[in-house]
């Protein structure tokens, strides 16, 4: 894979938390590249420190030493304002506890990333993003009238309404019942399919098995990787490692 | 959210109309006429008691812009601090550093506003509360009342806006360098409460109540005790600035019992410093203030009493009308006597014109029963009396009232007294006999060897009101008292209101964002009654400690009162005021653990796993 192929390349990256004997080595000495246009999944048993590569490689976390590269654009170098605008810009992020705004409803939800980049974005291009996650109709609701399915759903738009280069998404469906998931995977597929680099952190076999590549993370470092694997062989590696 | 905002508005609120109050008062006051048809001397007494109350209304208004400002900003403080994880959402999502700062002061001009809207009305109910109290006292006449200026709408919305700006200035700035990353923490990263901000507040407001400390004693009578005063003010804000370190330290010593309620509360209270100190940070300055302000004041008017006491030396006290000087030397018995006619004056000194106590006094016998020197008094010269405020030599343009005695050599001094009294010692044939024929007269009485007690005061009684010296300085004494607990009162009386619904703000605002913490707790096993045992203890610890460091700053201006009385009187003076401590301090608890228990009763209310389950 040649660098202008990888959304987001990871060279050498290691991430220290204490210090002395508390030192504990979250990622260590990690070099990956993820595919742009395609969907990789990491997985890794608790504390393999899956979430914190994701953060480094979102530029959330800094890292100890390595470089992070987004495209061309190396994080490691960036200062917080640069990061901002890449947040606004070039990087979409969904996480497990969809963290929407309490008080505003669904549109000014997803409508906030370019609000804040000083954007007035039309509501057409509102609707048209909450169409695409199946949400027409929810606009006007605030989170807390919405399912648990539905508000992540709403945390997708908002994350991709900017047309970010990387979707950041950290156990999308580990707070979503089995139903819910299997909508919030099948709006990942065709994202994916449709060219959009997705990162995702899972612990579920079944949420792997539907991206296009899986790396296993094992003490911080790499130990596993498969392409095209089903559920019960992502399962049977999982549970390999632990 | 909307206990936030609410809690944010109320404190708004409640200081644009307590500064716009006092500030109203004062106007009103400095600009007060005396009613047609006075005498000079009347109307010199008049303006006299218009000075007093001007001087008092400055300082009330002092009082309530400091605990405006201090209220205000601590609890914009702690809002941001709570709202810290919707920043961080904010951040993840692009919103910069500059957005999620302007996005608070803008807020901050909203709620200023806002505040300010709903306090220019409330100021009004607020004014007619104060003057009532400060007719009630006798500060001011009878028909006194607040009145309204226009210009007010002005300052009170300027004072609203500008008191939530500078509230808000560093809590914006805090909440600006919230990382994004903190929104993905389950519990959001406890923030770091001791922050270089307190740390630098707290030890330069130290450094100034120190000050404050050691000057005192230099500053004289009047200066050590505005000193000594002024001491709880700084040390409350040190106390407060640097309670995250102490409050936790003695919620570990406090014994909250043994139990698993005990236990609980003594981890929360180390977890959530932020949320104690909050709590706390009113507490101190209501307890620094008030306590703090009472006792010195207490101890000064004490110190007076005693240093009249010993300095006095006569058996009976005459209190009369006019220059009966001569007719009670003529009664049979009495040895010497000291008659003291007392005459509002005017005096100028440089540029500055002011009104002052005279007293036409036999110099000899005056110095006899004060215990002091006052040689050379005589002809067309003044002495400096022992109230202070005049210079002790040079000379004063000296005016009576409706006549001008013009430049007057000043020629012999008394030094200051805590006690105070006459600002100046005029001799006998200096002020004409129709000047004197109204004054009240004093006379300090002192009786012949062998003289009969019962006669003489027969005698006496002819000439005017007679008392036993014990007698006349016990009233003496529980007349000051009385006035200085009456200035305290009407000094202290709002502005402690103030902080107290300041302190129930922190308390309503720190259980909004309880309400899974508590389900948490009873998921995990507890019922409701002793999560609600748990938050009493808690709020109670935090109290108490709020108790004790208001306590340490008051203890400054006690400090400063005991060193500054021992250097003028020689005597060291401190008065506890024992009632208004156990009634602050029974207050306090009463008011933080009904509060607690209510809003810990009201947030357990819905079934907790209804709550754990509802995520936003």
């Amino acid at each position: 894979m040649t660098r202008a192929d990888a959304a987001v390349t990871l060279s050498a990256i290691s991430r220290v938390y204490g210090r002395g004997n508390a030192a504990v080595r979250a990622v260590d000495n990690v070099t990956l590249e993820f595919a742009r246009g395609a969907w990789t999944a990491v997985m890794g048993p608790s504390g393999s420190g899956k979430s914190t590569l994701l953060h480094c490689a979102a530029g959330l976390e800094r890292v100890d030493s390595g470089r992070v590269l987004l495209g061309d654009t190396d994080l490691t170098a960036a200062r917080d304002r640069e990061l901002t605008a890449l947040r606004r810009t070039r990087i979409g992020f969904v996480f497990q506890s969809f963290n929407l705004i309490g008080s505003m409803t669904a549109a000014q939800n997803v409508a906030l990333p370019l609000r804040l980049a000083g954007h007035r974005p039309s509501a057409g291009l509102v609707r048209d993003t909450l169409a695409a996650v199946g949400l027409a109709d929810r606009a006007k609701h605030r989170p807390r009238e919405l399912s648990g399915g539905q508000q992540q759903r709403v945390a997708i738009a908002r994350a991709m309404i900017t047309k970010p280069d990387v979707l950041f998404a950290d156990e999308p469906t580990g707070a979503l019942d089995s139903s819910a998931a299997a909508v919030v995977l099948d709006l990942l597929r065709t994202m994916a399919s449709g060219g959009q680099s997705i990162v995702m952190v899972s612990h579920d076999p079944v949420a792997a098995s539907r991206a296009d590549a899986v790396v296993f993370l094992r003490d911080g470092r790499v130990v596993d990787r498969v392409a095209g694997a089903d559920a019960l062989e992502i399962a049977g590696r999982l549970a390999s490692l632990a | 959210m909307i206990a936030l905002f609410a809690g944010s508005l109320l404190s708004v609120t409640l200081g644009v109309a307590l500064v716009q109050s006092s500030l109203l008062l004062l106007i009103t006051a400095a600009t007060l006429d005396p009613p047609a048809g006075l005498g000079a001397a009347e109307r010199m007494e008049f303006s006299d008691n218009v000075t007093a109350a001007v001087a008092m209304l400055g300082v009330i208004l002092g009082i309530a812009t400091f605990l405006a400002g201090f209220i205000i900003s601590s609890t914009f403080a702690f809002t941001v601090a709570q709202r810290r994880r919707d920043f961080a959402l904010l951040r993840l999502v692009g919103a910069g550093r500059g957005q999620v700062r302007m996005r608070l002061l803008r807020e901050a001009v909203v709620l200023g506003g806002l505040g300010a809207a709903i306090g220019v009305p409330a100021g009004l109910v607020v004014m007619a509360a104060q003057a009532a109290l400060m007719r009630r006292m006798g500060f001011v006449p009878a028909g006194f009342a607040g009145e309204w200026r226009p210009w007010i709408l002005a300052v009170s919305f300027g004072t609203g806006i500008a008191l939530s700006l500078a509230g808000a200035m560093v809590a914006a700035h805090r909440a600006a360098r919230v990382l994004p990353l903190e929104a993905l923490r389950e519990t959001g990263a406890a923030a770091r409460v001791m922050t270089a901000t307190r740390w630098i507040a707290g030890l330069i407001f130290l450094g100034g109540a120190l000050a404050l400390i050691i000057v005192a004693p230099v500053g004289g009578p009047g200066g050590g005790a505005a000193m000594a005063m002024n001491v709880p003010m700084p040390a409350a804000i040190a106390a407060a600035a640097l309670s995250p370190l102490i409050v936790p330290l003695l919620g570990r010593l406090l014994p909250t019992g043994s139990g698993v309620i005990g236990a609980l509360a003594r981890a929360n209270l180390w977890d959530a410093r932020r949320r104690s100190a909050s709590v706390a940070a009113p507490l101190i300055v209501l307890v620094g203030l008030v306590v703090g302000t009472a006792a010195a004041g207490a101890s000064f008017t004490d110190a007076g009493i005693g240093e009249l006491q010993r300095q006095t030396r006569a058996d009976l006290v005459v209190t009369a009308t006019g220059p009966v000087g001569p007719a009670i030397a003529a009664v049979p018995g009495v040895a010497s006597a000291s008659t003291e006619l007392s005459v509002p004056a005017t005096v100028d000194v440089g540029d500055e014109s002011f009104s002052v106590s005279a007293l036409v006094v036999d110099p000899a016998a005056y110095a006899r029963a004060h215990s002091v020197e006052l040689a050379g008094l005589r002809g067309h010269a003044v002495a400096a009396g022992p109230g202070g405020e005049v210079p002790a030599k040079g000379s004063v343009r000296l005016a009576l009232p409706d006549l001008d005695l013009g430049a007057v050599p000043v020629v012999a001094s008394v030094p200051a007294t805590i006690s105070g009294g006459a600002n100046l010692l005029l001799p006998p044939g200096l002020v004409p006999d129709r000047l004197l024929a109204a004054a009240p007269a004093q006379s300090f009485v002192t009786l012949a060897p062998g003289a009969s007690a019962g006669t003489v005061r027969a005698a006496l009684a002819r000439i005017g009101t007679v008392a036993t010296a014990g007698d006349w300085l016990r009233a003496d004494a529980t007349a000051r008292s009385e006035v200085n607990n009456k200035i305290m009162v009407s000094v202290m009386g709002i502005g402690a209101l103030y902080a107290l619904i300041g302190v129930v703000n922190s308390i309503v605002i720190g259980a909004a964002a309880r309400r899974r913490e508590f389900a948490a707790a009873r998921v995990g096993g507890l019922t409701r009654s002793q999560v609600l045992r748990a938050a009493l203890v808690e709020s109670s610890a935090v109290t108490v400690a709020g108790i004790l460091l208001g306590g340490l700053a008051a203890a400054g201006a006690l400090i400063a009162a005991a060193r500054t009385t021992s250097a003028v009187t020689g005597t060291t003076t401190v008065t506890m005021p024992w009632t208004l401590i156990g009634a602050v301090c029974a207050v306090a608890l009463l008011v933080t653990g009904t509060t607690s228990l209510i809003t810990s009763w009201s947030a357990t209310r819905p079934a907790p796993i209804l709550l754990l389950a509802a995520r936003e």
